[in-house]
């Protein structure tokens, strides 16, 4: 097993903002974070650390739950609509239901300025 | 209509609603092109790199399962809208508590009362050995780590082998050697190598090159 290759790669990646061994770049997330609302000033620098990490598990679950309705219909390729079926599905993703159902384009940035 | 609105079949004109940048110039009409434009100037801000999403969302599904383009892009859009969510509520804690900074906590925090729950035990542990870690690095400059680095993948590969060691270093399921724990026991056992179990391949913190790979 390699798991010891995602903690301790914590490390090298660290704050610095280069991708490293973490399997998100940090940068980015924190830019993301700071978009998020005017409030946002300041954050530390384990934030985006946290982030990396329960984006992943997000991505995953998301994903698994995608995967599960691209089986119901018997098929072995993921499409957006089986995404926005299992969003629909699972409460804990109502705040994606949005966003799922129109062009990702149409959804102005100003909600979050 | 929409697909080639958003994944970019369309050269100039199809600016409507576009947030991002005009820089974005759609010369080349090639669908790969044009894909590749609306990713960069998508993912410079507003997203997470789709490649990190595809690597992270391939370990989910079976080896011969696909994901289309337009289903990755919408995961990858996914997670910046829950990036997005959860700080906002961690921003909002903070305001309350008359707080300038997010921290770990506070991202914790919300993302247990946004409902993800299950995510709390793995992110605490991730954070706990993070801090940790940065600890060490107050306490051990960086020539050191690395003089000691080269010491212990020397001993390593001349002695694999059990002992109580393993049960001393007190490391967790997650099997992240803690620097700290190791040259607790280097310095006991001065004239001893560290030992490590065989089955797990170990890696000090501070190897940038090889977790990489391991990574991948």
């Amino acid at each position: 097993m390699r798991q010891a290759g995602t903690y301790s790669g914590i490390l090298s990646g660290g704050i610095s903002g280069k991708t490293g061994p973490h399997l998100l770049p940090l940068a980015r997330i924190k830019k993301i974070m700071k978009k998020s609302g005017e409030a946002v000033k300041m954050i530390s620098g384990e934030s985006p650390i946290v982030f990396s990490k329960a984006c992943e598990l997000f991505i995953k679950e998301l994903t698994q739950r995608s995967w599960m309705v691209t089986m119901q219909s018997k098929r072995r390729t993921l499409n957006k609509e089986d995404v926005a079926s299992a969003v629909m599905a699972t409460d804990l993703f109502d705040f994606l239901v949005n966003l799922v159902s129109e062009s990702p384009l149409e959804m102005d940035t100003s909600k979050y300025s | 209509m929409e697909n080639e609105i958003s994944h970019g079949n369309v050269t100039h004109g199809a600016s409507k609603g576009k947030p991002e940048s005009p820089r974005v110039t759609c010369s080349d009409s090639t669908t790969t092109t044009n894909n590749n434009h609306n990713n960069n100037s998508k993912e410079q801000d507003r997203f997470l790199p789709i490649a990190n999403v595809s690597r992270i969302l391939k370990k989910v599904i079976p080896s011969n399962g696909k994901i289309s383009k337009d289903a990755k892009e919408t995961i990858q859009e996914c997670a910046s809208e829950f990036i997005r969510f959860v700080t906002g509520e961690a921003s909002d804690k903070c305001q309350r508590e008359k707080r300038k900074t997010i921290n770990g906590d506070d991202i914790i925090w919300a993302i247990t009362t946004l409902g993800f729950e299950e995510y709390v035990g793995p992110l605490k542990l991730y954070l706990s050995k993070y801090r940790e870690i940065e600890d060490e690095k107050l306490i051990f400059p960086e020539q050191q780590r690395q003089e000691l680095q080269k010491q212990y993948h020397h001993h390593h590969h001349q002695q694999q082998q059990q002992s109580e060691y393993e049960q001393n270093l007190g490391f967790n399921n997650n099997n992240v050697y803690s620097l700290l724990n190791v040259l607790s026991h280097h310095h006991l056992h001065h004239h001893q190598p560290p030992c490590f179990p065989t089955d797990q391949p170990f890696s000090l913190p501070f190897s940038s090159n090889s977790f990489q790979k391991q990574l991948q």
